[in-house]
Formats: C-alpha cells, structure tokens, sequence
C-alpha cells in the first residue's frame, strides 16, 4: 500500500516535469502552473488551519505581501528577481509575526474573523499609499517564459511539500501542533508551549505564500489590490483545504487541484455566469463540512495504519522491566 | 521526615471577591503520597491548578526542589519533573491512544522514533496497550482516565498530582488505577492526589491535608484526620462533630 503510493507519486512528479516538452500550448501550460500554484497555497494553508486548527481567513494577504514586496523591490529599488524572492516570503513572515501576536490569542471563529478583517484592511492600505500604484496596481517587467516559470511554480511548490511534509508527517512537530488544535489547556501541561508553537506554525504557513506571491507578480507581471489581496485567494484556498482534508497535505493538494481544475473550465465555458461560481464555492464549502467533515482525502483514506506495538514488550510478566523504564526511579526516604 | 520535594508556602488565590483557597501552608517529602480532601467547592482543584502552573497564587509561594516555580506557566513545570492530570479529562480526541502519550514522551525524548517506543512501553505499564490505535475519543471514561495517567507518566516527572483519578469508576477499575498508584509509589515517585473516595484515599495516603472553604482545617495521617473534630464537622455537620 505504502510502496503503491510512493509509486504514484513518482509517477506523477516524472509526469510534471516532462509535460512542458510534450505540450507546447502556452495556454495549457498557463493552466497548469496556476493549478501548481494553487497546490502550495493550499498545503501552506493547511498548516495553520488544518494542523494546528486555526482558520486563517486571512491567508491571501500573505500572498499579496509576497507579490507587493517583490514588484516594490524590482521596480522601485531595481534589485534583481533572485534577489528579491526571498525576501517576499520573509516579508510575510514579518506580516505573520506581528499579526500572529494578537490575533492568536484569539480562537475559533475570532480568530476567522480577526485574519479576515487584517487581510481587509491590508488591501485598504495598498489601494491608499503611493508606492504600491493605488487601484491602479503596478506593472513589472515582463519576463515572457512560461517554461520557466512552470518549472519554478514546480519546485517552489514541490519543495515546500516535501519540507512541509517532513516537519508536519514525520518530525514531533506535527504531533505537537495536533496537540494544541485538541486542547491548548492540556497541551500546557505535557510540556508544550502553544503560543511559541502557534507562532511557528503561522510563520511556517505564511513563509512559502509570500514567495509565491512573488513568484505569481514576476510571471502575471501585473498586481493590484483586487487580484492579489483580494477575498477570492483566501477563500479558494479555504475551499480548497476542507474540501479536500484539513490536517492531511494531500488532501488540500487533492482539492486544489479538483477546484482548480473546476474554476478553469467555468471560466472557459460558463464566463458569462461567474456570479453563479462563487455560489457554488460557498455552497462547497457548506456541504463538505456537513458530509465529508474529513474532507475527500480523509474519507477515502481512512486513519494511517496501525503503529505495530513493539513485539518483546506484550507479556504482562515483562511489566516490571517496562514499569522501571517509564520513571527511573529515585532514592527512597 | 525526609526532605520536601513540594512546599506551599501561605498560598492564597482569589478570583475578584471570592478566596477560593486562603493562606494554606503544608509541605510534600519525597517518595510520599499525600491525599488533599474536603468537600465540594473546598479549593483543591484550584490549589492544584496553583501547584502545576495554571494559575498563579494571589499572596504566597510555591517551592518545588528548592526553587520558586509560583506563576511559572504549566509547561515549564513539566520540564523541571511536575505531571499533573485534570479531573476533567483532556485527551486530544481526534488522535489516537498512542500518539496523545507520543506527544507527552517529547519532553524527553525529542526523537520521535524514541518518543513512539517511550509511549509503548508507558501504555504497557498503565494496560492501555491494547488500546492504542484506538481514538482517544473512543475510550471509555475510565480509559481517559487512564490516559490522563499515562501522558502525564510519559513526562517522566518525579511529583505527580492525580486530580480525581479514581472518582467515577466501577470498584475493578478502581482497584487497578490503586495498584497503579502504588506501584507508582514503590518506584519513589511523590504523589499528591484529589480523591472524593474515602475508601481510596485512606488507604493510599501517607498522610491527608483537609480543605474547607479554601482554608486548611487539619492535617495527618489518615486515622488522625479521620478523628479530628474540625473535619467531622466539615463533612457531617455541626450536630455530629
């Protein structure tokens, strides 16, 4: 089961990276870098909201601030692109930071409606200073090459699933940050600090959607405050990560690409009732969490198999030599 | 008696007007149990919530091993060798048996293969073994209680404060979670214990500290308490005292 999937996964990525030199159609290609780019801020999304259960309604103001740091960086202070993507992810990571500092003190639904009203108020500042062009958003040099840009989308992408699920799946970080989603009060006592850990996982959800902000400006070489800091980032991605499986990386992946792949073809065939798709993402939303509260992922993939219990340790005659492992013991008096 | 591991010092904690536990001194030595009783609403979940770190005191200190650990918050404390459990339990439901002791097993253990063998051996030893792949959620209240146990052994502390472990459970049940406690006991850990089961905390206590209204009323072994008129008069009334 386990080399199975391993076997997908392979396949899958073979397949992504030799598609550009089969599909030569710039428009295909467009698609799909979007829909790579869509898988990154699903699974960064996850981090927060599905891992450590804090519904970021905020999350495409990290986006925004990615794409804003690098169009600010390369137009108004000339500093080449490698030089500036970077620094769009720790700008967000900034964002995040300060932001988390209130905000995360807030939970459930406060803490949904607090990122929301920041995000908002974001754009409101973007639309009313100077350097950021206003409404009239800010151009940046086009550098017309969709294979690169896939192939970056592609990396970006890939290694932050790979870092992402190494930190959250199989390091004691993930366990921790489930620990505080199910109980803050209890987690406290085991030894865990929520706020240091709350804070980690923020900065962690907020570090690769900034770069890919930046990445999204340099290749769509326009931004303005409706496409990048707008309500339809954060809320595709929130679609996206409960449709698919809060707390899973593939699941929001597997919803990313479903949605996506659903927005594209509206858009293509059904332009003229775009009211009629934001009806529908809502309408999602509602239905997933009344009959798939796991998610599709974690519907169809029941829990992980069953950790093996240790062989040697089953007699109950072994107790005492367990027993004496649990607490070593201390000196009578 | 020996050293003390724990001593309240003049501990008093009040919520706005109310004093929910006043002025209360008394000390912990190592390798003892010492069973902290009065009747409802007497403060002793709040001293304990004061002990561990959840709440810190109004007036007064705590000195566990020699140090000042009054306001230090809870996680602290699990690091310098506190593990409490809460009378109402806290299992995280959505994860299994397993990982919720993983998770306690960090404090020590920060690889997670280690943490994963650490809980197995810590389930052995509370009989949740067979358990746990189970979802928290899916214990019985005596196994959540059981779990409550088990993370807090998996912090590997040498004071243990068990609020209300046995309360609710039917006699086998709780006959197990004593032979637990004492086996606990004969291995040097120090216990402070909440029990509303006189049965039980008369047996396994060293000595008893009695709360009444958030003030101390008497302590000492269980037969002197026992007999101790401010305490018959605490639980049956004016007329049987």
């Amino acid at each position: 089961m386990k080399n199975r999937g391993a076997t997908v996964l392979a396949i899958l990525v073979a397949a992504l990276l030799i598609l550009p030199l089969v599909v030569h159609d710039t428009f295909v290609l467009r698609v799909l870098t979007e829909g790579v780019m869509w898988i990154g801020l699903a699974i960064a999304f996850d981090v927060i909201a599905g891992y450590t259960g804090y519904l970021n309604f905020g999350h495409g103001a990290f986006f925004g601030i990615g794409a804003y740091t690098i169009g600010i960086l390369m137009m108004q202070a000339n500093l080449p692109f490698w030089a500036a993507l970077p620094l769009g992810g720790v700008a967000a990571a900034v964002v995040a930071l300060i932001a988390g500092i209130p905000t995360l003190r807030l939970k459930g639904a406060y803490f949904a409606i607090a990122t929301w009203a920041l995000s908002r108020a974001i754009q409101q500042l973007a639309l009313n200073v100077e350097f950021t062009g206003g409404p009239d958003g800010m151009r940046l040099d086009a550098f017309l090459n969709p294979q690169f840009f896939y192939y970056l989308m592609l990396i970006t992408v890939g290694g932050t699933f790979a870092i992402l699920w190494y930190l959250l799946e199989r390091a004691p970080f993930g366990l921790k940050l489930k620990a505080i989603r199910e109980d803050e009060e209890g987690a406290k006592a085991l030894g865990l600090n929520p706020t240091k850990l709350k804070m980690q996982s923020f900065i962690l959800s907020a570090l690769p959607t900034g770069i890919l902000g930046g990445i999204y400006a340099y290749w769509i070489t326009f931004i303005d405050p409706s496409s990048t800091l707008g309500d339809l980032v954060s809320d595709q991605a929130v679609v996206m990560v409960v449709f698919g499986g809060m707390g899973t990386l593939f699941g929001p992946a597997l919803g990313a690409i479903l949605i996506f792949a659903f927005k594209t073809l509206f858009w293509a065939y059904l332009s003229d009732f775009q009211l009629l798709y934001l009806i529908i993402l809502g309408a999602l939303i509602a239905i997933s969490v009344i009959f798939i509260p796991n998610g599709l992922w974690g519907t169809m993939f029941k829990r992980k198999a069953d950790a093996a219990r240790p062989q040697h340790q089953t007699e109950p005659a072994s107790e005492p030599a367990a027993l004496s492992a649990v607490a070593a013991p201390e000196e009578g008096n | 008696m020996a050293e003390p591991i724990l001593k309240v010092n003049s501990v008093t904690k009040c919520f706005g007007g109310l004093t929910a536990v006043d002025d209360v001194s008394f000390n912990v030595a190592k390798g003892e149990i010492v069973g902290l009783i009065g009747p409802n609403g007497a403060g002793k979940t709040t001293l304990f919530n004061v002990i561990s770190g959840y709440y810190a005191p109004t007036k007064g200190n705590v000195i566990f091993e020699g140090n000042d650990i009054s306001g230090k918050p809870p996680y602290h404390l699990a690091g310098v060798g506190i593990g409490r459990t809460f009378q109402v339990v806290k299992p995280f439901a959505g994860l299994t048996v397993l990982e919720n002791v993983t998770i306690a097993s960090f404090l020590k253990h920060p690889k997670k293969a280690d943490a994963v063998r650490h809980a197995w051996q810590v389930l052995e030893t509370t009989g949740l073994a067979d358990r746990a792949n189970v979802s928290a959620a899916g214990l019985t209240l005596a196994g959540r209680k059981r779990l409550e146990i088990s993370k807090a052994l998996a912090l590997e502390p040498s004071f243990l404060l068990l609020d209300e472990v046995v309360a609710g459970l039917n006699p086998t049940e709780a006959d197990r979670t004593v032979e637990l406690i004492m086996k606990l006991k004969a291995q040097g850990l120090t216990i402070l214990i909440v029990e509303h089961i006189m049965r039980v905390i008369m047996n396994i206590s060293d000595r008893l500290v009695v709360l009444n209204f958030g003030k101390k009323i008497a302590e000492g072994t269980p037969s002197e308490v026992s007999s101790d008129p401010h305490v018959v008069q605490a639980y049956f009334g004016e007329e049987a005292a």
